[in-house]
């Protein structure tokens, strides 16, 4: 099978136009989801029963079913409860929900695997549970939340194409339409292949540079 | 002792079915120095755990100079309460077995960021306290060094001074020396006696009889979450009265102990 190249000029346009709306998305699923992870991961972690169990629910609901099944769920299901909202909307809803409930594990993992004496130390000189997880436990998670975190973030990027399946115009649903058009399924997939790959090593390359930035110190130092 | 500056009133603590704390009280005087010894196991580190509530016991009250550190069984924690545990424990320096200074700040933040963070304190002042306290346990020239390039005595003496530029009113310091290396020992207790000598009230748990016999006014000997004996070091360590406290001394082996020290009686 030879390559229409046609195809990517006449379709190019198209196709970036959902890359955009993908990236839109993901930023705004991201944006809204590690900050609900972290506060999930706190309320794992809190003394008040009621509060760790209800981020417990949420976050094995959403970590033991399937992606496309709670997309189904909240796009027909939200309507009968008087909550129409529009296609892209609860794309991000739905994958902000799912990704911050496989960042609250990252999270929490990274929060316990800090030594308990770590923690000790900072309640004892009177840092209140706050500033002890922002000054001590936090920066010192980072190192081993982050290469993880990395890869939910990838893992959700890659599940933005299910929201083809209500509708939403972005890039996988845009490829669909060309390759219904075109009847050139290799060339409207191989496209946006790319520029998930493209996407990713992006987002890959942009967490290394974090990751170095914030846990390897500066070269200097007694001894 | 007239003077309550510590109370330790009644306290219990029981982990699971092991009773760590067996209705202990103790008082500390301003500027007394309290040693703690006794077995592991014993509820030493319970009872030190349980003076700044870092392990609430499930009964009992702790006051330093008056003001209620806590007090259990608690009925309802408040936001107030949260502040003043906070505000107390600010005035409590605690000094760790296992040092637990923060891997991820030079010596210098580690001695600087409570006094800002906590004590509010603007961040010049506190870098220079910090480097003042830190000349004081001999680290001046590890000002920039990261923790983990610091030997286990000169991580204590840094575990030392981040309690001390809070400018503490009691010390807490729970096995100072149990993980140093024999020939790290000395450099620690050497920061300690200095600190004793300055009149620092401190309330130490620790297996170094020597240096108990020297710079505490008072030895509290512990077996199974309680007090059993208690009294000047002279009288504690050269005439037990108690059987327990007989065979505990017999088997630390008295060669530990110096042969004379200012506190033998005549």
């Amino acid at each position: 099978m030879s390559l229409d190249f046609s195809i990517f000029i006449d379709y190019g346009p198209r196709i970036l136009l959902g890359f955009w709306l993908t990236i839109k998305i993901v930023v705004l699923a991201i944006a809204l989801g590690l900050p609900l992870g972290a506060l999930l991961a706190l309320a794992r972690r809190s003394r008040f029963r009621l509060l760790s169990w209800a981020a417990l629910a949420f976050i094995e609901l959403f970590r033991n079913t399937p992606f496309i099944i709670q997309v189904f769920l909240l796009y027909y299901v939200l309507p009968f409860y008087g909550l129409r909202l529009p296609a892209e909307q609860v794309g991000v809803l739905a994958l902000a929900a799912f990704g911050s409930a496989y960042f609250a594990e990252v999270i929490r993992g990274g929060i316990d695997a800090v030594p308990a004496g770590q923690l000790d130390s900072a309640r004892a000189i009177g840092m209140s549970d706050l500033q002890a997880m922002r000054h001590i436990v936090l920066p010192q998670s980072l190192a081993i939340i982050l290469p993880p975190l990395t890869n939910q973030m990838l893992s959700l990027i890659k599940e933005s194409a299910i929201l083809s399946t209500i509708t939403v115009q972005e890039m996988t649903m845009t490829a669909i339409r060309v390759q219904g058009e075109t009847f050139r399924p290799f060339e409207a997939f191989i496209m946006i292949a790319a520029l998930y790959w493209l996407l990713n090593e992006v987002v890959a390359i942009a967490m290394r540079a974090l990751e170095r930035r914030w846990t390897t110190r500066p070269a200097k130092g007694g001894a | 002792m007239a003077e309550k500056f510590l109370e330790l009133i009644g306290l219990s603590t029981r982990f699971g079915k092991v009773t760590a704390l067996d209705d202990v009280s103790l008082d500390v005087a301003r500027g007394e120095v309290v040693c703690i010894i006794g077995p592991s196991g014993c509820g030493k580190s319970t009872l030190l755990r349980a003076a700044n509530w870092l392990t609430p016991p499930d009964a009992g009250t702790v006051r330093l100079n008056g003001s209620v550190v806590g007090s259990a069984p608690e009925r309802r924690v408040t936001g107030a309460h949260i502040r003043a545990l906070n505000s107390n424990r600010a005035q409590i320096g605690m000094v760790f077995q296992q040092f637990n200074v923060w891997p991820h700040m030079t010596a210098l933040e580690n001695v600087t960021r409570a006094q800002v963070v906590v004590l509010r304190r603007d961040r010049a002042e506190a870098e220079a306290k910090a480097r003042q306290t830190l000349a004081d346990v001999g680290l001046s020239d590890k000002l920039d060094a990261w923790p983990d390039m610091l030997s286990g005595g000169q991580k204590q003496r840094l575990g030392i001074a981040r309690a001390l530029a809070m400018d503490p009113a009691l010390m807490l310091l729970d096995e100072p020396t149990s993980a140093l290396d024999p020939e790290l020992v000395a450099e620690v207790l050497n920061v300690l006696k200095r600190l004793a000598a300055a009149q620092m009230t401190m309330l130490i748990v620790t297996h170094e009889l020597g240096f108990a016999a020297q710079v505490a006014d008072r030895i509290i000997f512990m077996e199974a979450g309680k007090i059993v004996e208690e009294g000047p070091p002279s009288q504690l360590l050269h005439s037990p009265r108690t059987e327990r406290l007989k065979a505990f001394l017999d088997k630390l082996s008295l060669t530990a102990l110096p042969r004379e020290h200012a506190h033998d009686p005549v």
